[in-house]
């Protein structure tokens, strides 16, 4: 799953470990989700969308594995 | 709170397990059977709980003057990407323990080694299996 994390992180003018003291989660898990190597729970995801006030969807981005 | 508690009885409870050992050991003129080995058993799991309850309360005590690194200590513990590496990195050593686990039973059913030997490893087997099945039963309720 694709996201813009790192995107709407910049345009805040957060650090990675600003973000994750916020989110109380680590600095890597920062650095994983924007590289999308691991996608968040739910609650997560819910928590990166709030901070930001934005839904989901812009930022994590479904795509549909094409077969 | 509780968990201080906690250290503190694990603390208290070893230093008496680790008292009676010793006390046995000092006292006993002629041991038999099970108390040769009782004493010993009582100091070594005694020294552990000590151990174990001190070690919580100094470094909980040390934490205390250090409330940042402590709070980024609890985040690192509770992060659920090391939860899920964790998580996976059990996974995959339990496929793997299950493989050894069998190749031992084997091994030492060709050896002729004990029969008591390979039922006993093959109870630990069955019982590591059952608990397997048992949690995936429990979750598939729950989850």
């Amino acid at each position: 799953m694709k996201n813009r994390l790192e995107e709407i992180r910049k345009e805040h003018g957060l650090k990675q470990e600003d973000l994750a003291t916020i989110l109380e989660v680590s600095r890597q898990t920062i650095g994983s989700l924007e590289n999308g190597r691991y996608n968040p729970s739910i609650l997560l995801a819910f928590k990166i969308a709030r901070y930001f006030d934005m839904q989901i969807e812009d930022i994590f981005i479904y795509e549909e594995e094409l077969l | 709170m509780k968990s201080k508690k906690l250290n503190y009885l694990t603390a208290v409870a070893g230093l008496i397990l680790a008292g009676i050992g010793l006390y046995l050991v000092k006292t006993q003129t002629s041991p038999a059977g099970l108390m040769l080995t009782l004493p010993y058993i009582c100091v070594g799991i005694g020294c552990g709980f000590f151990g174990h309850g001190m070690g919580n309360i100094i470094s909980h005590n040390i934490m205390k003057n250090y409330k940042d690194e402590y709070k980024q200590m609890e985040i690192e513990k509770n992060d659920e990407r090391n939860i899920a590496i964790l998580n996976a990195s059990k996974a995959k050593a339990y496929d793997i323990m299950v493989f050894v686990l069998g190749a031992l039973m084997i091994s030492l059913a060709l050896m002729n080694v004990d029969l008591i030997v390979v039922l006993l490893l093959v109870f630990a087997y069955l019982f590591i299996q059952g608990s397997a099945i048992y949690y995936r039963s429990k979750f598939d309720k729950i989850m």
